[in-house]
């Protein structure tokens, strides 16, 4: 009995002392729960955190993430915040809802924890300025407004978020139809012009060869296309086309920013003006082209309702010959189980408007998140948050990402050798991120953007023309921001 | 005797005595009625007389009626109460129309009738999402059955939600598929109400089928009619779930219900001021209706007596 005893108390003793060796004195259990769409990047990084994240600190450190479905993403994650049930220490945001929810108190200010920790710094430096600008200045700070400081972080700019994933949207295509003899030869005869098979074929595609490619593409069931009888019409092109959420402005205003006019400019607040700019003759004309090619697209596009999803979905049922859409809906095309195309697809840069000089402007508007912490947050938990970011923005962490389907927003990670053959469409995205701007952040984005996609789909759907539309969003904006004091 | 009774038994006999029993068993309902309606209503209400937006720590200022005046004289919002009334109007007779035929096919027997009926029943007990969705695959112009049907004679793709007619067109018909055996069963319930005698007698006076209609079975059932209307119409009043999914309330903004609309202000936009403002407006249409209703429900109550 006595030995027994003696025995526990020598068990107990080493176990403590095993634990006082190996752990600091202040070690916690954090439980950081963030809100996360639930797609693969969040799921990678969820599983990956489990696998081998370790605390700095020597927190015993969990990653609760809370999958939301996307369709109901922004509105769970603002019912979560304006109840005040202050659930999440962590959010995955879009870029759009900055303005709203640091006003509204809920995004932490890092700005001075950035410049007081070199780690974070050299990070802010590595990531692509498109970036910085889009998923992390509020008020926004344009890319040029940025490099014009010369340093990073700018001084009297203030910091929000970190990239958790970089989107850019570009061509996916079927190359088994696009590098069919048969079909080049006739393309070619057709328009003569060559109809893009090799990347670099895409680097020089334009809006007019795109529409061409769509007039061309457009089959009926029993035609031949590629060698084969189809057993089903197919359409040549698709684009985002949806009056839901974005799913028409963010490839509208691809359209008129490569023309050279502009939307409503929040960086130059309060000067800048709604009125004769969103509906400038510019954008007029790029709208109008915009809408010239819905006609080569599945049809559901002519209802309003081809979103991001939407036009994946037909694409990989075969029914489409090129579609641009967001680099993080790739690799379901590339899955056999879910993609009748997954070995036929290859990916370009997405086309572009034609300039004077022969080059392509291929400016596009950025997708993707940030993820941003929480004002209610503890100094310990925002230490450990913090510290979860550096993880993540790890080079390491972030190429078993890009191998799992994530992209990185890191120059260092990009300019990799081996960075464009972890995916095949790694190229086109380190092409396109160069071209990227965002949209409004100020926090009457949702209302601006709901009144613009209603015109936008009576538009699409051929109940108004372009100029009607803008007309009708250049003075709904234009009221909304005088009575916000935006405009003056 | 209380205090007796008190000492006697305890608090427990106390609190059981059967002068507060009553109250006892009551008080859990109506605290939580308290709290998950009553109060949040009253809240609301308040929060309708200032300028409170929830997306924002701003302390709110008091605004009076503003809200009330800003959101009855706002186009938009008439625009979205007439889109509700057109499909209202075309959802509910439409379901009328439907339910009293298939009332009328069910009030006779015919081989497997019990399991024809089970079947028409189902649309009414599914979740509106999932009609949502149902109605907007069929309707999807590119491989939806709709299409592809029609496609068989016109070898053309059918687009039906590409027209401000068409959409509106569209959820009615997915209301309608859902709520038709509701109008149904009432309607059955009238006509098996009818006391056959009724209906022996006008054949020997060689009475016409439509007189027999209207002199026999319309009395019986126009009640449950009127109930129908009422009931349906109160419902597809506050019409949402179907349009968010099949239109999301476009083309445009043209089948964009009060209640869609209603959805838009108060969590996308965040005027919750305002929001509340018409959700109390709206609440005063469905309380006008709900009478009308109540009152429909007396006379039936009578006529039976």
């Amino acid at each position: 009995m006595k030995s027994r005893n003696v025995l526990r108390g020598l068990m107990g003793a080493t176990v403590l002392a095993a634990s006082f060796g190996s752990a600091p004195a202040f070690s916690a259990d954090i439980t950081i729960t963030m809100a996360a769409p639930d797609w693969p990047p969040t799921r990678f990084m969820k599983e990956h955190f489990d696998a081998t994240y370790t605390s700095p600190a020597g927190h015993n450190t969990t990653l609760d993430m809370d999958f939301i479905p996307w369709p109901s993403f922004y509105e769970r994650v603002a019912a979560s915040l304006t109840s005040g049930e202050q659930k999440y220490q962590m959010i995955v945001t879009d870029s759009q809802w900055l303005g709203a929810f640091v006003e509204g108190g809920y995004y932490l200010n890092l700005t001075d924890r950035i410049n007081a920790d070199p780690e974070l710094t050299a990070i802010m430096q590595d990531l692509h300025p498109a970036l910085v600008s889009a998923y992390s200045t509020y008020p926004h700070r344009t890319r040029a407004q940025l490099e014009e400081a010369g340093v990073v972080p700018a001084p009297g700019v203030n910091y929000y978020g970190f990239p958790q994933f970089p989107d850019t949207y570009v061509t996916y295509y079927r190359q088994d139809i696009f590098c069919h003899e048969g079909e080049m030869a006739a393309f070619q005869e057709k328009y003569g012009t060559n109809l893009p098979c090799t990347y670099e074929d895409w680097q020089d595609t334009d809006w007019e060869k795109f529409a061409q490619i769509g007039e061309f593409l457009q089959r009926k069931k029993g035609d031949m296309l590629a060698g084969e009888v189809l057993d089903d019409d197919f359409y040549g092109i698709a684009y985002q086309a949806g009056k839901g959420y974005d799913f028409s402005s963010m490839q509208i205003n691809a359209f008129i920013w490569q023309q050279g006019g502009d939307i409503w400019d929040e960086s130059k607040a309060p000067d800048a003006q709604a009125e004769g700019v969103v509906n400038s003759d510019i954008a007029v004309k790029a709208f109008d082209q915009y809408l010239s090619m819905i006609q080569y697209m599945p049809p559901v596009a002519r209802t309003g309702q081809m979103d991001i999803f939407v036009e994946q979905d037909l694409y990989m049922q075969g029914k489409v010959g090129a579609m641009i859409d967001w680099v993080g809906l790739g690799e379901p095309v590339l899955d056999p189980t879910a993609s009748k195309v997954h070995d036929k697809s290859a990916f370009g840069p997405a086309p572009g408007s034609r300039q004077a000089d022969g080059s392509i402007d291929r400016t596009g508007n950025i997708g993707g998140q940030p993820f941003v912490l929480t004002t209610w947050n503890s100094d310990e938990v925002v230490d450990e948050a913090l510290n979860v970011v550096k993880w993540w923005l790890k080079s390491d962490t972030q190429l078993e990402a890009v191998k799992n389907g994530g992209q990185s927003g890191l120059k260092s990670v990009m300019a990799m050798p081996e960075y464009n053959d972890l995916r095949p469409w790694n190229r086109a995205h380190v092409e396109m991120i160069d071209w990227q701007k965002d949209v409004w952040h100020i926090p009457e984005f949702f209302e601006m953007l709901t009144q613009q996609q209603e015109e936008f789909d009576k538009a699409i759907t051929g109940q108004i023309g372009a100029k009607e539309a803008l007309d009708a969003i250049a003075e709904f904006q234009q009221e909304l921001l005088e009575d916000g004091d935006y405009i003056k | 005797m209380a205090d007796a009774a008190h000492h006697r038994g305890g608090f427990g006999a106390w609190l059981l005595d059967p002068k507060r029993r009553g109250a006892l068993l009551v008080t859990p309902a109506i605290a939580i009625l308290f709290v998950m309606n009553i109060f949040p209503l009253m809240w609301s209400f308040g929060l309708s007389f200032f300028n409170y937006k929830a997306s924002s720590l701003k302390v709110p200022k008091f605004k009076g009626l503003d809200n009330y005046h800003d959101v009855l004289t706002d186009e938009k919002v008439w625009e979205r109460f007439q889109t509700t009334a057109i499909i209202v109007s075309a959802s509910v007779v439409l379901q009328l129309i439907i339910g009293f035929l298939l009332a009328l096919m069910f009030a006779k027997a015919f081989p497997m009738r019990r399991i024809v009926l089970m079947l028409v029943l189902t649309p009414m007990m599914l979740s509106f999402v999932s009609v949502g969705v149902f109605f907007k695959l069929f309707y999807e112009p590119t491989f939806g059955i709709v299409s592809f049907v029609i496609n068989l004679f016109t070898e053309e793709r059918f687009v039906l939600l590409g027209s401000p007619e068409g959409a509106i067109a569209g959820i009615v018909i997915a209301d309608a598929w859902m709520w038709s055996p509701f109008v149904m069963l009432l309607v059955l319930a009238g006509l098996v109400s009818v006391p056959k005698y009724l209906y022996e007698a006008a054949e020997i006076d060689r009475a016409s089928a439509w007189r027999r209609f209207w002199t026999i079975t319309f009395p019986y059932i126009k009640s449950l009619l009127l109930l129908a209307v009422l009931f349906r119409t109160i419902e597809t009043f506050k019409l949402f779930d179907i349009v968010y999914i099949i239109t999301e309330g476009g083309p445009g903004s043209t089948t964009e219900t009060i209640a869609v609309y209603l959805y838009r202000t108060a969590f996308q936009f965040f005027k919750t001021s305002q929001s509340s403002a018409l959700a109390y407006i709206v609440l005063f249409i469905v309380i006008v209706l709900t009478n009308l209703y109540l009152y429909a429900v007396n006379r039936r109550a009578e006529e039976i007596d």
